[in-house]
Parts: C-alpha cells; structure tokens; sequence
C-alpha cells in the first residue's frame, strides 16, 4: 500500500516537473552573420553618420553616432569595435561653424519671458579639438563619418584644406576621402551619403542653387560605390529623406502672428491696398516675394515653410514678419519646396537602381522619416518629428538623436538582414537617450 | 513657439491586475484541497473553505469548523523582445495569499442552517519587472492586493439539497509605477507612481443537489466586483522644467473583477475514490476599458481610456483524491482555461495565455478534530504578442509554482 502511495505521488510530481522543466530563456535564436564578410566593415557619410547633433561633434555625439551604434551592435558577431576618430572626452565639442553645441536650457526672450530653448553649451567651439592628427598608420579609421561632407567631395584633395573634420582624422594633407576608404579595403560598407546636398539648399531658403543635377549625383555616386565593391565588398546604402520634413522646416507656424484688435486693424489700413487682410489671433507672417507685386512682400502660405534660422527676437519685438517682411533665406517658398523634393526623389530613384545594380541592401530613410512624421510608438515611448518632444531629432532641429539614431541603426540593421540573410539582433533604442531636459 | 506643448502625452494605460495566477484574476487558491484536485470542488463538501466554493454546499457540514491556510506564490515572467532579442526577467516577491474560513453549524431547531464566514485574498501578488528593462515606460511594478470578506448563511432544505449566499464586501490597494520617458539633465528618466485604496462590494452564491449517495452537482455565482478607486494619489518624479505638466494630484480608476458563473459535479465510485469536474464561465467581457481621470490634466498628463476588450471565457478543472485509509488522502488534478486577453492587447503585468496547469495534495488527520493539508500547484505558460498600444512585441514566459498548506480545526 505505502508503494502504491509513494507510486502515486511520484507520478504526480513528475507531471509537475514536466509542466515547468522547459528553460524559458532557451529559445531565443543566436545572431548570425549570414552571407556577410565582417573582416573590414566601414561606415561612410556625413555628419549623420559621424556622430553630429546638437549642431555640434563632441566624444560623447561620436559614441551614439548612427556608425557607431551599428558598429557595436555587430560586436555580437564577434566584430571587433569600430576605430572612431574621436574628439577628445574633455572637449565640449564644435559645430561646422565654430560654434558650442546646444543643449536645452532656459532663454529669456527680448520681451524678458523666461522659456526653455536651445542653448550653446558655451560662447565658441572648442577649435583647438580639431587641429591636431589624429590618423595613425597601425590603427586606420573604420568611421568615415565626416561633419559637412558632400557627395562631389570624395575625390578632393583639397578637402583638408576647407574640412577640419576630414583633416584631423587623414592620412595626409593631399588625401581625398576615396584613397582613404580604397585603402582600407572593406569587406563591408555602411553608406548615407547625400544629406549635405540636399541640406546646404534647404538650410539656405533656397538662396544656395547647389543642388546637383541628376548625372551629377548618378555619377558620383556610381563611382563611389564601382571603387568601394571593386574587389567584392557587400555594402548597405541608404536613400535621402525629404528633409523638409526635419523639425527645422517645420517647428515655426506659417501662421504664427498673433495679433489683437488694434494691430490687425493696423496692418489693415498697410496693407488692404495689397490685397491682404488681417484678423484678431493667428495670421500668415508677411515674407519677401519678388514677383508678388511692386513691394515684392505677400503673405506666406500654409504649404510654405519657416526656417528655424529665423531670428525670433526680431519676430516678437521688430516686427519681423510684420513691417519688414521675412527675408528669403529664412523661407522655403512652394516653389523651392517642389523644386527640392522633386530632386530628393529623383536621387532616391538613382540610389535605388544603383543599389540594385550592385547587389546592396537599401534602406528606405524616406519612408523611415515618414513614419517618424506621422509619429508612432516605440516600446512604450511615443516618437515624432516633433521639435523637442518627439524624442528623436537633436536640438538643432535636422540632426538625430541618440535615440534617433538607434531608431535608424534598426533599419539599417534590417534591410542588412533582409539582404544578405544575417540574424543581427536590432539595437534597443530606449537604451540611448533622447532629449535631456533642466 | 518653442512652448514645449505637447510634451509626450502619458498614458498612464495600465492597473489592469496581477491576473497572473488564475485564469484572469480568478486565483483559486482559496482551499487546499480544491487545489490538489486542480483547484475544482463545487460540487463537493471538503472543509470550511467551501464557504467560498460553494455556498450551497456548506450546507452540507456536519461539524463546525475552521480552517487557516496560505499559498505562497513563485512567479516569474521572462520576457524576449523580439527585436533585440534581448531577455528580460521579473524580480517578483514572493506572493503570500491567505485564507481564513469559519462555519458554524447549528444545532438542534436550527439544524438544517449553517454560519459562516471566509476572509480570502484573490489578489496579493506583486509584478516587479528588472531594472531598465524594455518595457520600463509601460511598467516597472504593480502590487495589487484585496481581501474579501463574506459572511455567509447556508440552509439545507432537504437531504439531498443545500442552498447559500454570502455578501462579500472588498477592500482592495493598488500601487502601480513606470518610468517615464523624459530625462533630467543627468539622463534620469521620470518616474510615476499611482497608489490608492479600493472598495468594492459583491455576493456569491450556491446550490449543491446531491442527486445519490455517490453523484453530486452543484453551481454557483460569484459577482461581478467592481473595484473603485476614488482617493488614488498620483506622484510624478520628472525634470523641474516639466514638473508643472505632470502635477502631483488625486485621480480615480475602477477596476471590474468579473462574474464568474460555475458548475460542478462529484462522484464517489467508492469510499476511497473521489473525482470532481468544474467548469466556470468568467464574464471578462466586464473589462473593456480601463480609464484613469486625473484631477487635473494638462498637455502631458490628459485622463486615458485604454481598451481591454477582454472576451468572456470558460475554463475547466477536475481532479481525484484517493484515501488508502483513514488517516490520509491523496489528490492529483488539472485544468485548462482560455485566455480572456485578446491578441494586441497583452501587457506586462498581464502577461496571460490559454493555460494548462497541474496540481497534486494530500491531507494528514492527526485525530476527530485536528488535520493538515498540503498542495502544489505548477503552470508555465508561453504568449507571444504585439500590444497594440505600447507596441511592445515579443514572447512573455511565465512559470508559477505555488505550494500550500492548511490547518483545520472541527468540533
């Protein structure tokens, strides 16, 4: 009897154990690299790449840079870290154009309200961070992630000379970025170019007519990537996003003059003759246009974009917009605005036949940027292209964040895997920061 | 126009309940020997804890009695994000439910009545998610704790049929926390906790028909409870230039504990054998919203509705006990429920999947007056999800084992 009892429960703790004896941390499947060869894995760009936010480079900009984000996330695979040509950790950084870079901080305004804003973390740039070089022959950079650096300048053997970025980390002062990337030899590349072309005319108003033309880009662009998979290197390329999306273009309203009884009367009494009315509360702000009439002012449009550039003190206090009409340089008119994303989408249409070409993998930025636009929500955490609060641009409004830039690492990461069959695990992004407030 | 409006909307979405250990919140852990037969016995007489089980059935009592007992609880939830494929792992306490059930049987005139009152803990658990997990800004802890008081009369109309019905009055406090995704100039993040007490009020009620000597059947109908919070407190750690948009401040809630509708049957083919068969309804249709109302909003702290749509499910125990003499009964059993947490709307703290679970006891009787019982419960269940609303999606594993032990006393 006692051996029947002893039986019984036996049997009963086995099916217990058997409910539980599955180890739940056991099915998670281990990364694997695939169809890639990670021997020599470079990351080419601009400043998107290398690290630039906040306008401005700093060690700690570098160390969540998108290149090396997805660097680090290789090392899973047994990759080695990426040699990053970093700033030095004491230095507060620079900005393209000598510049600190911004954090958040509390800005009193000409009317002396108090507010928070984008700050400059001191009166200049750190110059002194770039001047010295940095390029060691034994240890070759593998982040070619180069603050301003524009497509035609590969092949620049001036460069040095105009991009301090670019002149700190090269192997000579004649050295062209191309010679530096072929001499590396990668295996792999991590390629978003283009950026800088499309930002130097929209960060202009359009006053800057650089934009290549469509040969131009196709040919740079092709000979960039013959050089990099001339001996069998697989790569990922990414397409440009309609930049006029970045909170930059879009923070100040086209609308934003506010106006009581007695001001919008008036601006009637200017400006009706013109053939512009005002009312009490929100109204266009008035901007240059040569061909409106012979004043050249009208009012902005609700399709047309204000500049983040635009100098907000003359705004609120020297009637900026209002009497003295916004100057074109602060100012992407619809025309500009067409004119701009007609030529995004044709480059994004050479960048596609390209990558296709030569066998790389593509990640669509442009859709990535829509989907930012519309907003959507990340493991808890709601993001947008909100300036600020949507938790991915950096402060200067163009640049992405840590987070953002981990955001962009996953599809990278993705169209990788989508292409050359890896199981590279995507990055946590709640892990990088986003906005850091007083 | 730099006016930072806007800045992030707070859902605060959650409370949805520590349901981990029952079908939803249905924690059968209210009699130790109902658990050993996979937590079933609405049909059956077994202890003072039937008060719970079946009111009807406590007719059936032929002694008075009381009965203490505790099923501490061991859980852990591992979840995999399927995107970084990284694991992360509740740090739950361990969960101490209790039960205390008294039953008076009358005497004399009054013989066919019986008296009683259970004091039971349905919640009593806490998820506490690891440090800085992926989740952090949907959870990182909720305790959720009540304890339900009945009083309960039971009469017995004929031989073969008892009715019941208790009045159960709740009392309940919650205390969730998340982070929230904003950062101090240090990379902190916000931090938000919600505390509050709740009151609920309910009944439950039975009936037991013992159709022979050998077959049983009886059902019972347990409320809807629905929990009100109305003095929560909300407590907001965030930046001091966002402190304005997240005021610290009362809010209220409501949390609906479902109907449950069972019926049961016994069999005894022998004096040594006895089996059992529940089957329970669960009304979580009840749990369609959870909104929270904040005394006072602003552009980042605005009142939330949150959709459950939780669908109403059945589940079905069963079990045996066997007695190979007169001092000691064994018991085995398991059950099955349906999960009521629809596809898209999976949450950490409800991390909850059809369930398969299995169950053994037994129980010592030192003499007429004195005895001790003991059970093991044990479930692991898998739930790969996408949630709609936090978008968190990935693989939440649980394993529960709880083991109890109860002490009786009858005269």
């Amino acid at each position: 009897m006692v051996m029947k009892i002893l039986r019984y429960i036996g049997c009963c703790c086995i099916c217990a154990l058997a409910l539980i004896a599955c180890n739940p941390k056991s099915e998670v499947p281990n990364p694997s690299k695939g169809e890639l060869d990670l021997t020599t894995v470079l990351y080419i760009g601009d400043g998107q790449m290398g690290g630039y936010m906040n306008d401005g480079l700093t060690k700690e900009n570098q160390v969540n840079s998108l290149a090396n984000i997805l660097a680090t996330q290789l090392t899973c695979l047994g990759v080695q870290p990426a040699n990053v040509p970093f700033l030095d950790a004491s230095s507060i950084g620079i900005s393209v154009n000598g510049l600190a870079p911004f954090h958040l901080g509390y800005k009193t305004d000409c009317k002396g309200v108090s507010g928070l804003s984008p700050v400059r973390d001191a009166s200049t740039g750190d110059i002194s961070c770039l001047t010295q070089n940095i390029f060691q022959s034994a240890h070759p950079f593998d982040v070619f992630g180069i603050p301003g650096l524009k497509l035609n300048q590969f092949t620049n053997t001036n460069l040095s000379a105009t991009n301090a970025f670019f002149q700190r980390m090269s192997s000579s002062s004649s050295a062209c970025v191309m010679n530096e990337l072929m001499s590396r030899n990668a295996s792999f590349f991590q390629l978003y170019i283009g950026l800088e072309d499309v930002l130097d005319y929209a960060k202009s108003g359009g006053t800057h007519a650089t934009l290549p033309s469509e040969l131009e880009f196709q040919q740079y662009y092709e000979q960039l990537l013959f050089n990099l998979t001339f001996h069998g290197a697989k790569g990922v390329v990414a397409t440009l996003p309609d930049v006029s999306q970045m909170p930059y273009f879009t923070t100040i309203p086209w609308n934003g003059l506010s106006l009581d009884a007695a001001n919008s009367g008036t601006l009637n009494s200017i400006y009706n003759p013109l053939g512009f009315y005002f009312q009490e509360g929100s109204n266009p702000f008035m901007m240059v246009d040569s061909s409106a009439n012979v004043f050249a002012v009208r009012q902005i449009h609700d399709d047309e974009l204000l500049l983040l550039s635009l100098p907000l003190d003359s705004v609120k206090c020297n009637q900026m917009g209002v009497l003295f009409p916004i100057r074109d340089e602060f100012v992407l008119d619809s025309e500009e605005l067409n004119f701009l994303r007609n030529k995004i989408d044709a480059y994004n249409a050479i960048i596609r036949d390209l990558a296709q070409q030569y066998h790389l993998a593509l990640v669509n930025t442009d859709q990535f940027i829509n989907k930012l636009s519309d907003g959507f929500v990340y493991n808890g955490v709601s993001m947008s292209a909100k300036f600020v609060s949507g938790g991915a641009y950096s402060l200067d409004g163009i640049y992405l964040n840590p987070r953002g830039n981990a955001l962009f690492a996953n599809e990278f990461i993705k169209a990788i895997n989508l292409k050359y069959h890896s199981t590279i695990p995507q990055v946590n992004a709640l892990k990088y920061d986003g906005i850091r407030f007083p | 126009m730099k006016s930072l409006t806007n800045i992030l909307t707070l859902s605060l979405t959650i409370l949805c309940a520590v349901y981990a250990y029952g079908q939803g919140f249905q924690v059968n852990f209210q009699g130790q020997k109902q658990q050993g037969m996979g937590c079933a016995g609405t049909a059956l007489y077994t202890d003072a804890s039937t008060l719970f089980f079946n009111p009807g059935a406590a007719a059936f009592a032929n002694k008075s009695e009381i009965n203490l007992a505790t099923t501490p609880i061991f859980a852990t939830v591992h979840y995999t994000d399927s995107a970084t494929q990284q694991t992360f792992t509740t740090q739950n306490p361990v969960g101490t439910p209790f039960s205390a059930y008294g039953l008076y049987r009358f005497k004399n005139k009054l013989e066919p009545l019986s008296a009683g009152l259970a004091i039971y803990t349905p919640f009593g658990s806490t998820v506490q998610w690891e440090p800085n997990w992926i989740g952090r800004f949907a959870l990182t802890r909720l305790s959720l704790k009540a304890i339900f008081i009945q009083p309960t009369f039971s009469y017995r109309i004929s031989e073969r049929f008892g009715i019941g019905g208790g009045f159960v009055l709740s009392h309940g406090s919650v205390n969730l926390q998340k982070d929230i995704p904003v950062q101090d100039s240090l990379g902190n993040y916000g931090h938000a906790e919600l505390a509050g007490k709740a009151l609920g009020f309910g009944y439950n009620l039975g009936v037991l028909y013992q159709v022979n000597h050998r077959f049983s059947i009886g059902a019972t109908y347990r409320s809807k409870v629905s929990m009100a919070v109305s003095d929560g407190q909300a407590s907001f750690s965030v930046p001091s230039s966002l402190a304005s948009n997240f005021p610290n401040g009362p809010f209220s809630a409501a949390l609906p504990l479902p109907s449950v509708l069972t019926v049961g049957m016994s069999f005894e083919p022998s004096d040594k054998w006895k089996f059992v068969l529940d089957i329970n309804h669960v009304d979580w249709k009840a749990y369609d919203t959870l909104a929270f109302d904040y005394a006072q909003n602003t552009s980042s702290l605005s009142d939330t509705k949150s959709a459950r749509n939780y669908k109403s499910i059945f589940a079905f125990r069963g079990g045996a006990s066997y007695s190979p003499n007169s001092k000691l009964v064994i018991r085995c059993g398991g059950g099955f429920g349906f999960t009521p947490v629809q596809s898209g709307f999976v949450t950490p703290e409800t991390p909850d999947a059809n369930r398969l679970y299995g169950t053994f006891g037994m129980s010592y009787l030192f003499n007429a007056h004195f005895s001790l019982d003991a059970s093991f419960y044990a479930t692991k269940l898998t739930r790969t999800d996408k949630n709609m609303e936090s978008q968190l999606n990935g693989t939440f594993r649980t394993i529960a084992l709880a083991p109890g032990i109860s002490l009786n006393y009858k005269w």
